[in-house]
């Protein structure tokens, strides 16, 4: 019997940009996949590897990280920060055995909701063929 | 008396910046606006020249702290009507429009709009969409509150009885027996800040504006690459349905009429040019200029990556040039350096049109008894008083009401403004 | 004690009411009662942003003895400050609230039913969860003070201290000469046009000079500048003797150090420096100052002239702005005082941003100047004769003989920005000038609160406009730093905690505001509450965990991510 996998994934949204552009897609009333939950930091720099690593290895099945494009963080260079520390926990997490693509940045201003719906629509689609996080048959934890 | 309270008139970049600073420091602000919605006209651009931030990311944050301040009065869809009194004691009334919509119970949800059976230009999205009787502008307006536009609604203008929307609304949000007021309001001082206008292309009919439909106005250009305009950003023709694969963007339409250089279309020439180029990198993208302006630190750098990204730039005196158009496309006739004639295709022509004073300047200069100057913006005292103020002390400017600008040099009047203001009045 | 929280889901009309079934989430969120240590009262209401909705709320807390807040309706961005301002009618601190979004994020976005009521009642969960670890936070108060110190006594330097100086408002002027009024000084004439007037200018001069509120201090620089808005301790010094120091108090400063020239000798084709009769604008405008008069070497009037602009525009990578104003004033200069001389112009692009600027253009024009456009351009010299070779934009070469050059070049930031931006934590700009806190909607403050910069130091610019820098300086300063009231700084800030702090300095360097100092006694870093604005940079930086933000602490976040993945 093949179950339909239903993935849980955590998207942090910074206040400014990301958040505002998801709250104008749910002003245009755009069908977004439920799988998301969304938590609201003000900037993508707040993001510590920690959590995004605790809460992969919780079971998460996908991380999306959201923030101002480059050039238009509300903290001045937040969002470098976020991209540079995003860049390297791709690469712990490819020492975990776990698939890198798990974990996604993306960049969302306040007018792009039909954007942010693209976004976490796609990625559901991608980590839905992933399948789920291999971490919960993990012992070692 | 010594009254210190402010009227803004106009709530663009400038009005609100004002009225923000101001009402930190307790005072009461009555920021007045013509149309429906905050912002101006840097809320109509996806991007700003030249770090190319996203426009509504960079104020709505300032616009949601009008919103929620405690002392700035925001009184939309209203006009200046008459102006008595002098510094320290003014005397306004101000026309406030129905808006037919109570901003306190109206929650934004949207649920209005489909029901409503009249259709018409949308203006904000210089008519290249539609929008019903009941509206707002663009997505993510402020307030997000619709109005209704009394000539097109059939139960206000008395075509037909219709109550479409009222019964759409879950909340009693909308009143159609909402009347227009009459709002008598006394203040110290009063900043306009009422913006600009763009000269009309109807005027150059050499470009063929309104003959081909592939001929577009910048402003076009801006909302059909905007995330939440018309076409959701995507580079569609009024004719014909591919993207276009040639834009010719012609910078200085009325340069030469108005006397003046508008001291911002380079700028946002070389921005559409970024824009389309971004968007369809396959297109060939030509720039006809004359003189570039791009003053200060900033602006020449971008030319110049512009120019990398593989934009053509062709010089050409813009009094010298011509748009024909037949099925196949429009034709542009140039003169280059060397003063020779020469032709190039095009599927789309995007004019950059000089800035010009709003349409309301010469009524309100005479409300409010103040000086237009040559050009036909209000005139400001020089700097022997500082170039904020009127003839008629208590009265000030801000932003491109008293001359073409950028938002930077908006915002650095706004604030000189505020500083003489709280001189004044202190 | 125990915890009370009331969780409120607003129906907000048919848009929430329609989307879940707000029964079954109300009977589950009932479910989570646990007295006596988690006691959950858990109702609806139709509509909880409106003005009764809101006194019901009120009603609600205080009659409950609330002391968590949880609201499932729309977004924080909407309603988070009504909610947080009914919180304040009443006893609970508004920061033991959270709104959760179960509109935008649920109601409107996930059509069917049951899986919006699921999201709806993880997402309020997860709200319970984090109001539970949520502190209560007050607003502080600083006190501060309103004088300013001015750097830099140029025309935009006196116009922000005449601007700023009042009887509750002390200014200190400091000037690195032994003159007052900087460049403006030292010109014949100012473009009449834009409305300046020389007279005008010495007057400013004489204000600044007989206001008792401004102190002025020529051959003096700034030492020292330390501390936060509202509150910096400046040190001077004067510049022969090192020991003469002035040490005070203000709330914020102004830099108004101006700018220089660029230095055409850079260039080699332009001549400078090698060839005779080839001078900068500066120099003939001093010179012309002096005596009135503008001379060859050998004291006769020119018989020709060609000035040359955009020296240096290429290498310095931007247009300066106010060269072409000021070479066709300096064209009708040499046309007064020499009537018969031929002049010839050269530029690349005219830039003539203001209004009545291409008037004076065209007045130039007509008073028999020629202007050509150039491509290439260089100064070559053919015995003791001096010759402009240039390439017009049609692609000819011509050459055209000139007893007198006169050369635009760029404008600069004046000597000494890199020092002085180090001195006061702001920065620089890839072209060197003084770095605006946001290129289009705070051009005259810094990323430092209370550091302000204003005129050419910031971006060449033209007198007028380097005057409304100065009063849009006064406009922020006089509206932010109010003698006698006190100053409130952001209250969901960053913390360390001193314990943890191995004081690896690492967060200080993220943070963009300056906004966390080295305490070298203790060897922590301590973060300044006045300056911090919470955006958690220096949090996810921190090797040790010491930083934490006071409104977003993981442990906060935390529970919202296990509520995610449960």
């Amino acid at each position: 019997m093949k179950e339909q996998f239903t993935p849980k994934i955590v998207g942090f949204l910074c206040n400014w940009c990301s958040y505002a552009g998801a709250d104008l897609a749910g002003a245009a009333k755009l069908e977004i996949m439920p799988s998301i939950t969304v938590i609201r930091v003000m900037c993508s720099s707040r993001i510590d590897p920690n959590l995004v690593l605790t809460t992969l290895l919780l079971g998460a099945d996908g991380i999306l990280i959201a923030g101002c494009h480059p050039g238009d963080c509300h903290y001045d260079k937040g969002n470098y920060y976020a991209r540079r520390r995003f860049a390297l926990l791709k690469k712990v997490i490819e020492t975990l055995k776990i698939d890198p693509e798990r974990l996604q940045l993306s960049w969302v201003s306040a007018s792009e909701g039909k954007r942010y719906a693209e976004v976490v629509n796609q990625f559901t689609e991608k980590i839905k063929k992933l399948g789920p996080n291999p971490i919960q048959n993990t012992p070692y934890l | 008396m010594n009254n210190s309270d402010i009227l803004i008139i106009g709530a663009g970049v400038a009005g609100i910046e004002a009225s923000l600073l101001l009402a930190d420091t307790g005072k009461k602000v009555y920021l007045v606006e013509k149309t429906s919605l905050t912002g101006g006209n840097v809320i109509k651009y996806e991007d700003v020249f030249s770090n190319m931030e996203c426009s509504t990311c960079m104020i709505a944050p300032k616009q949601q702290e009008v919103l929620q301040s405690e002392n700035i009065e925001l009184l939309t869809l209203s006009t200046v009507e008459k102006v008595q009194g002098e510094i320290g004691d003014f005397t306004v009334t101000i026309n406030k429009k129905a808006r037919y919509v109570s901003l306190v119970d109206c929650i934004g949800c949207g649920m209005c709009y489909d029901p409503c059976p009249v259709s018409l230009k949308n203006e904000f999205e210089q008519n290249l969409s539609e929008k019903k009787a009941i509206y707002v502008p663009c997505p993510g307006s402020l307030p997000n509150v619709p109005a209704i536009n009394p000539k097109h609604c059939l139960q206000l203008n008395g075509k037909k009885t219709c109550n479409a929307c009222v019964e759409a609304c879950a909340f009693g949000a909308i009143n159609l027996s909402d009347k227009d007021e009459k709002i008598e309001i006394k203040v110290g001082a009063i900043i306009v800040a009422s913006g600009f206008d763009i000269v009309d292309p109807a005027g150059f009919p050499q470009f063929g504006y309104g003959k081909y439909p592939n001929v577009y106005t910048a402003m076009e250009a801006e909302r059909l690459y905007a995330s939440n305009g018309p076409t959701e950003g995507e580079i569609t023709l009024r004719k014909g349905d591919a993207p276009p694969k040639s834009i010719a963007i012609i910078q200085c339409v009325g340069r030469e009429q108005q006397g003046y250089c508008s001291s911002v279309c380079c700028m946002y020439s070389l921005k559409l040019a970024h824009y389309l180029k971004h968007k369809l990198p396959e297109a060939k993208i030509h720039n006809f200029h004359s003189d570039w302006c791009m003053p200060g630190k900033y602006y020449q750098k971008f030319h110049h990556d512009v120019k990398e990204e593989g934009v053509d730039f062709i010089y050409s005196p813009v009094d010298k040039i011509k748009v024909d158009g037949n099925d196949k496309g429009l034709s542009i006739e140039y003169y280059n350096g060397k003063n020779e004639k020469e032709k190039l295709s095009a599927d789309m022509v995007i004019l950059s049109l000089a800035m010009m004073q709003g349409k309301d300047t010469a009524s309100l200069s005479k409300l409010l008894g103040i000086e237009q100057d040559k050009k036909g913006f209000f005139m400001n005292q020089g700097i022997q008083l500082g170039a904020v103020d009127t003839s008629k002390p208590g009265i000030f400017l801000a932003g491109c009401a008293e001359g073409p600008k950028d938002i930077q040099g908006s915002i650095t009047q706004a604030e000189a403004v505020v500083g003489k203001v709280m001189s004044y009045l202190s | 004690m125990s915890d009370k929280i009331g969780v409120y889901v607003c129906e907000c009309g048919p848009n929430i009411a329609d989307k879940v079934d707000i029964k079954k989430i109300l009977a589950e969120i009932s479910a989570l009662n646990e007295p006596p240590e988690k006691i959950i009262i858990a109702k609806k209401h139709k509509l909880l942003c409106s003005k009764e909705g809101q006194d019901f709320l009120a009603d609600e807390i205080t009659k409950n003895e609330l002391t968590h807040l949880v609201i499932a309706a729309c977004s924080p961005r909407d309603h988070d400050i009504t909610f947080m301002n009914v919180c304040k009618r009443t006893d609970l601190n508004p920061y033991l609230y959270k709104l959760v979004n179960i509109r935008e994020h649920c109601a409107w976005i996930i059509p069917d039913k049951d899986e919006a009521t699921e999201k709806a009642i993880q997402y309020i969960r997860a709200g319970i969860s984090r109001v539970t670890y949520q502190a209560p936070l007050t607003e502080k108060e600083l006190d501060s003070i309103p004088d300013v110190l001015v750097i830099g006594a140029g025309i935009a330097g006196i116009e922000a201290s005449l601007s700023l100086a009042g009887e509750n408002r002390k200014v200190y002027l400091v000037e690195k000469t032994s003159s007052i009024g900087g460049k403006v000084t030292k010109f014949e004439k100012i473009l009449p046009h834009q409305g300046t007037d020389l007279d005008i200018i010495q007057e400013k001069i004489q204000a600044v000079q007989e206001n008792e509120n401004i102190e002025i201090f020529t051959e003096t620089e700034v030492e020292k500048a330390i501390g936060f808005f509202g509150n910096f301790e400046i040190t001077l010094k004067n510049i022969h003797n090192d020991e003469q120091k002035n040490e005070f108090k203000v709330g914020a400063i102004v830099v108004a150090t101006g700018f220089n020239l660029f230095n055409p000798g850079k260039i080699p084709r332009y001549g400078y420096g090698k060839m005779e009769d080839i001078y900068t604008s500066m120099e003939i405008e001093e010179s012309n100052f002096k005596t009135g008069k503008i001379l060859l070497k050998s004291g006769n009037p020119p018989k020709s002239a060609a000035l040359i602009h955009c020296v240096g525009r290429e290498e310095k990578g931007y247009c300066s702005r106010v060269c072409c104003n000021y070479m066709f004033k300096i064209a009708q200069y040499l046309k007064e005082k020499i009537p018969t001389i031929k002049i010839t112009e050269f530029y690349q692009d005219l830039c003539l941003p203001n209004k009545a600027d291409q008037k004076f253009f065209v007045d130039t024009k007509n008073k028999g100047v020629d202007f050509i456009r150039f491509k290439d351009i260089a100064v070559k010299q053919k015995e003791k004769e001096k010759f402009i070779e240039y390439t017009k934009i049609d692609g000819k070469k011509e050459k055209i003989s000139a007893e007198m050059i006169i050369l635009a070049p760029a404008i600069e930031p004046a000597d000494g920005s890199k020092g002085m931006a180090e001195l006061l934590n702001i920065s620089l700009d890839e072209t060197g000038f003084f770095q605006e806190a946001h290129q289009k909607l705070n051009p005259v403050a810094t990323s430092i609160d209370g550091v302000f910069i204003v005129g050419s130091a910031q971006n060449p610019k033209n007198i007028p406009d380097s005057m409304m820098d100065a009063q849009a300086v006064a406009g922020k300063i006089l509206t932010q730093l109010i003698p006698g009231e006190k100053l409130i700084p952001e209250v969901i800030i960053s913390e360390i905690s001193e314990a943890f702090c191995t004081g690896c300095q690492t967060c200080l360097s993220v943070c963009s505001y300056g906004a966390i100092y080295f305490d070298e006694d203790k060897n922590i870093s301590i973060v300044n509450e006045a300056i911090c604005r919470g955006c958690g940079n220096c949090v996810a930086s921190c090797p040790s965990g010491a930083a934490h933000s006071k409104h977003f602490t993981s442990l906060q976040i935390y529970q919202e991510v296990l509520e995610a993945i449960r």
